[in-house]
């Protein structure tokens, strides 16, 4: 609990220290990004700041100012309130079930009814599990991360807000919970034998899980991407215009708000999911290789800020948010490229959409926080504050 | 808030050691997962791009197929026969719409009647390809058109537009010759594929009509012209966007047909024929132009444009007097006595002196039967030129075996029987004329009659025009043509132009009769029609002063009469009553115009139901002509042959027939024989 050797006791809690602290190059990139979306969302409009464009930026300055603030948000203040956040959100994805406090639409019920507001509680349960699991390991031996009747704790944390995600049913945000969540505890150090055995079971799951646990929409989903053609208007129609889009983009693109496939629409959720597709038609392969780039320089620049802390609980956060984002690229990448089935799983930062965005905000705050909190010492123990 | 220090430096190191490892692992991945994404997009933005830059430009360009307007059809004068007209219509694009039952309820509001066809409509929209559009109603009224308009956007998927649809202006008259135009079906397109052509996308067209018989079918390549293309940037909801003109073409119209034809010639002739079921040809005997091929009774060909409905085709094609079938062309008959200038023409190229006399007394006893005159008491001593007039059975039966079958058959070859003719159109039957040789065939080609051999008694049916003999009414017009030519075979001719290029070269070889034979046979039959004792004396005034028609009655039996049957023509069933024929031309003098009319099953014979409808006929056509025109209203000479204008009276027919006028029925094998000797010779009464 000593301070550095290198500064004076009390200098890194002021504001203005820790405003410095901030890792610039990291703030660019998502500046970028988000630009970049604001300026994919003009394009496909047609040419327009509405309805998406304009709202994006300001969403997107709203969530900037939120994450600077959580970025100065001590570390301890995360690491106590992570428990307490988890099992709120747990609390709500469970009140979602009790019929009246459900919202549903287009058949799955994923918001919470507040009366005045709904909420999303499986994106407040992205933030939350990051937080419980790092909580939890960062008490934990490296044995007991290792391999350890214990860690029956961690595999709770994650299944039961999976198992209520998927109820939903939300399969793309249970797919990210449980992968974030495999990816913290492997950051962790699980064995790898464990790892091994555990991946071999859940290659061994797949047919099974297709065959008896997906809605038929879901299984349809896989299916169609499995033989798109068989389906070319309804399913498949997707994935094959996202496809036509970003092959006919060619190296270069076609140019700014000139992307047939976009501007006239055949390109389907070109707003939403399939945004990184008009990227590529209207830029080509360079510019959706550049975009990927931005994309790649967020993740290792947040796995750099994760390896620095000197917190065990500000390393597995951080791992744990890098994680939760990288998924969500790769996914949305490998979706529009036709290498993966349409799951509803937006395009980070790009995406039209405020719920997706405010996580993934949120998250970075606690990223930055972790950065600019890098020395800080927390306790050890499993107390559960 | 827990905490003294449970863990030791050392596990913390291990800790911090194992999460850069893993974390350098997951940074790894990461970087595996962006290579893996940057070689996809590789893969489809550098090396499948051209391919997919196609599927792009398919999905922004469409050609629209711009249908050409159908070549119109004229007649001589030309007046329009078969033309196009516009038409308001809705289409249906099932894939376009969101819930077909929804789009068609809504439909329903808007245009009532669509209601009531929902099912043809669903089973219609659900067979089309993918977003090929199907009409579904057309001729829709200005203020439907406008409705569907109007409520475009609640109605995904649902179209109006104006296109044009085939139009026959004269309803049936022309419905056999002329044909019609319909949907194309299965079988068109398999038929052209079988051809090894690839069946053009105008096919597929909505709107597009295929032309089905007659003229229609045969010059329906150059009725058709060219589709045109019309490049249009479209969005995903196939709404346009934009247009290309630069890469658009417009459609080349189908090409303009002119036929001999004349539409006022061909209405009269469908118009006398009133309830009666026949064929009626008119033609320039000078050029072998046919005026009028008509089918009776007729049907609307317009009907078959949008589609018949399965009642009244049910109806059309059930209908004993088969409207359907072409009774010009396709339809055969017994000529009965029409034939019997052949039949003169024969005796006279065998060197028998037409002077030469032969006694009637109402029959001819041949081998062992007795061949039958149609007039009971015989008339007397007759010579060629009052056997042709009294159209008496007797004298031909006497002769004929002098002449022989083969030069009979010859001579109806030369006058145009057995042949079909280059008219353009298809569904001609050649009919029958029967020779020794014929016989041998045919008896060696059926198991019918195992004897190949002719006897002289079949020779005597065929003389007077019965037996195995089957002309079409367009054979017997060219016979009547020929003989008033009486130069040359003219050869029948339907299509005068196609796009203003004439069709066909009209090159006749030598009729091979003697003007001298000709007269006689000419004289004779215009002593049929003017001679006051000839048998269609009163039936064959035109009228028109001097000008006078030459003409050939004929009574055919369609069926064998039973021994002491009695044929009783008024009260027969249809179908067991007597063919009425008449052939005639005009004028008797200066020949221009010949006809052919036959009714089948005619309720009386061929002097009483033919010859005045012919001759309502033949009034129209010299009444056209400017000549003829010229020649009636001339002063007339002080001496006309007779005194037409009594018996004048368009309307009402000519109180002909009692039982004692002098009552044409040719041509009674007296049953007494056993059947088969006469071999082959049930006589074809329907037409096949």
């Amino acid at each position: 609990m000593t301070a550095s050797a290198l500064t004076r006791p009390g200098e890194r809690d002021r504001l203005s220290v820790k405003i410095t602290q901030i890792d610039w190059r990291l703030l660019v990139l998502l500046c970028a990004i988000a630009g970049m979306g604001a300026a994919m969302l003009y394009s496909v409009a047609k040419g327009s700041w509405e309805p998406w464009a304009a709202k994006h930026l300001i969403r997107f300055a709203i969530c900037l100012v939120i994450m600077l603030g959580l970025s100065m948000v001590n570390l301890k203040w995360w690491f106590h309130l992570a428990y307490p956040v988890y099992f709120l959100a747990l609390l709500m994805l469970a009140a979602i079930e009790i019929p009246g406090l459900g919202y549903t639409a287009m058949g799955a019920t994923r918001w919470l009814n507040l009366g005045v507001t709904r909420i999303q509680p499986s994106e407040i349960m992205k933030i939350a599990l990051v937080l419980a699991l790092a909580r939890w390991y960062h008490g934990a031996t490296a044995n007991e991360a290792r391999f350890h009747w214990k860690l029956i704790f961690p595999v709770l944390l994650i299944g039961a807000p999976f198992a209520l995600v998927a109820h939903q049913p939300d399969l793309g945000s249970a797919m990210l919970l449980g992968l974030t969540g495999a990816a913290i505890m492997f950051a962790a150090g699980l064995s790898w034998k464990v790892i091994v055995a555990a991946g071999g079971a859940a290659v061994a799951g797949v047919w099974p899980f297709i065959q008896f646990v997906m809605h038929d929409y879901q299984r349809n989903r896989v299916l169609t991407f499995l033989h798109p053609e068989a389906d070319p208007s309804g399913e498949g129609y997707q994935i094959m215009q996202s496809k036509i889009a970003m092959g006919s983009g060619g190296l270069l693109g076609k140019g700014f708000g000139l992307g047939s496939q976009s501007q006239l629409e055949f390109l389907p959720e070109r707003h939403t999911d399939f945004i990184f597709a008009a990227v590529s038609e209207e830029f080509g392969f360079v510019g959706s290789f550049g975009m990927l780039l931005c994309y790649l320089g967020v993740i290792l620049i947040a796995l750099r800020i994760a390896s620095l802390s000197h917190s065990h609980f500000g390393r597995l956060a951080t791992a744990g948010v890098t994680a939760t984002f990288a998924l969500y690229v790769l996914i949305n990448g490998a979706m529009v490229m036709g290498l993966a089935p349409v799951v509803g799983v937006p395009m980070p930062l790009m995406s039209n959409g405020g719920t997706v965005m405010l996580t993934v905000m949120i998250g970075f705050g606690l990223v930055m926080a972790t950065r600019v909190h890098r020395y800080v010492e927390l306790p050890k123990g499993h107390g559960l504050f | 808030m827990s905490s003294e220090p449970s863990i030791f430096f050392s596990d913390v190191n291990e800790r911090q050691g194992s999460f850069l490892r893993r974390t350098f692992v997951l940074g790894g991945l990461t970087g595996l997962g962006v290579l893996g994404l940057t070689a996809r997009l590789g893969q489809l933005q550098v090396v499948q791009a051209q391919e997919y830059t196609t599927l792009a430009t398919a999905n922004q360009f469409n050609f629209r197929l711009v249908p050409p307007p159908r070549g119109i059809i004229r007649d001589r004068d030309g007046v329009i026969i078969a033309g196009n007209r516009p038409s308001f219509r809705v289409l249906v694009v099932r894939d376009e719409t969101k819930d077909l039952d929804q789009t068609l309820d809504l439909l329903g509001q808007l245009i009532p009647d669509t209601l009531e066809r929902r099912r043809g409509i669903i089973r219609d929209v659900n067979a089309a390809p993918r977003f090929s559009p199907v009409p579904v109603k057309s001729d829709l009224s200005w203020e439907e058109f406008a409705k569907v308009n109007l409520y475009a956007n609640e109605l995904p998927g649902v179209m109006a537009d104006m296109h044009e649809t085939r139009f026959y202006p004269h309803g049936g008259a022309f419905a056999h010759v002329v044909g019609y135009v319909a949907k194309v079906s299965d079988r068109d397109i398999k038929a052209v594929r079988d051809k090894g052509e690839e069946p053009s996308p105008l096919l597929y067209n909505p709107g597009f009509r295929i032309g089905r018989q007659g003229v229609e079918a045969a010059l329906d390549e150059q009725l058709r012209g060219e589709a045109g293309g019309q490049r249009v940037e479209v969005d995903a909801r196939g709404r346009v966007v934009g247009e290309d003109p630069e890469n658009s073409r417009p459609a080349v119209p189908g090409k303009e047909v002119v036929l001999t034809l004349d539409a006022d010639i061909q209405n009269r002739a469908l118009e006398v024929f009133g309830e009666e079921s026949g064929g009626c040809v008119v033609m320039d005997v000078r050029n072998g132009d046919i005026l009028a091929m008509v089918s009776a009774p007729s049907f609307d060909p317009n009907l078959f444009v949008s589609g018949v409905p399965s009642n009244i085709y049910r109806a059309w094609a059930d209908y004993e007097r088969r409207p359907l079938l072409d009774k010009a062309i396709y339809g055969t008959f017994p000529p009965g006595s029409t034939f019997k200038m052949t039949t003169a023409l024969a005796l006279l190229d065998a060197g028998i002196d037409p002077k030469e006399r032969v006694v009637c007394t109402g029959g001819y006893f041949f081998g062992n039967r007795t061949f039958r005159c149609w007039k009971r008491g015989g008339h007397g001593a007759m010579d060629m030129h009052n056997a042709i007039k009294n159209s008496c059975d007797t004298y031909f039966y006497h002769l004929c075996n002098r002449a022989g079958i083969d030069r009979i058959a010859r001579v109806a070859e030369d006058l145009g029987f057995g042949h079909t003719y280059e008219i353009g159109i298809a569904g001609q039957s050649k009919g029958t004329v029967p020779s020794t040789k014929w016989k041998r065939e045919y008896t060696e080609a059926t198991s019918w009659d195992d004897d190949p051999t002719w006897y002289p008694g079949e020779t005597l049916s065929v003389a007077i025009g019965q037996g195995a003999l089957s002309v079409s009414a367009l054979q017997l017009a060219v016979m009547a043509s020929r003989l008033a030519n009486g130069r040359k075979a003219v050869q029948p001719r339907l299509i005068r132009s196609v796009d203003g290029q004439p069709y066909t070269e009209a090159k006749f070889p030598d009729l091979p009769f003697s003007d001298e034979h000709l007269d006689i046979v000419r004289a004779g039959m215009a002593a049929v029609a003017n001679d006051r004792t000839g048998t269609a004396y009163r039936a064959s005034q035109l009228g028109l002063g001097d000008i006078l028609m030459a003409g050939k009655t004929g009574t055919a039996q369609s069926r064998d009469y039973k021994a002491g049957e009695s044929r009783g023509p008024r009260n027969a069933v249809w179908s067991r009553r007597d063919h009425a024929l008449f052939v005639a031309f005009a004028p008797h003098d200066a020949p221009r115009y010949a006809i052919a009319l036959i009714i089948q099953h005619a309720p009386a014979g061929g002097a009483a139901d033919a010859a005045p409808k012919a001759r309502e006929v033949m009034r129209v056509a010299l009444l056209k002509d400017p000549d003829m025109r010229a020649r009636i209203e001339r002063p007339l000479p002080p001496e006309p042959e007779s005194g037409p204008i009594e018996d004048e009276g368009a309307a009402p027919p000519p109180p002909e027939p009692t039982a004692a006028a002098p009552e044409p029925t040719p041509a009674e094998p007296t049953p007494v024989a056993p059947q088969d000797q006469t071999g082959p010779q049930p006589y074809l009464s329907e037409p096949q």
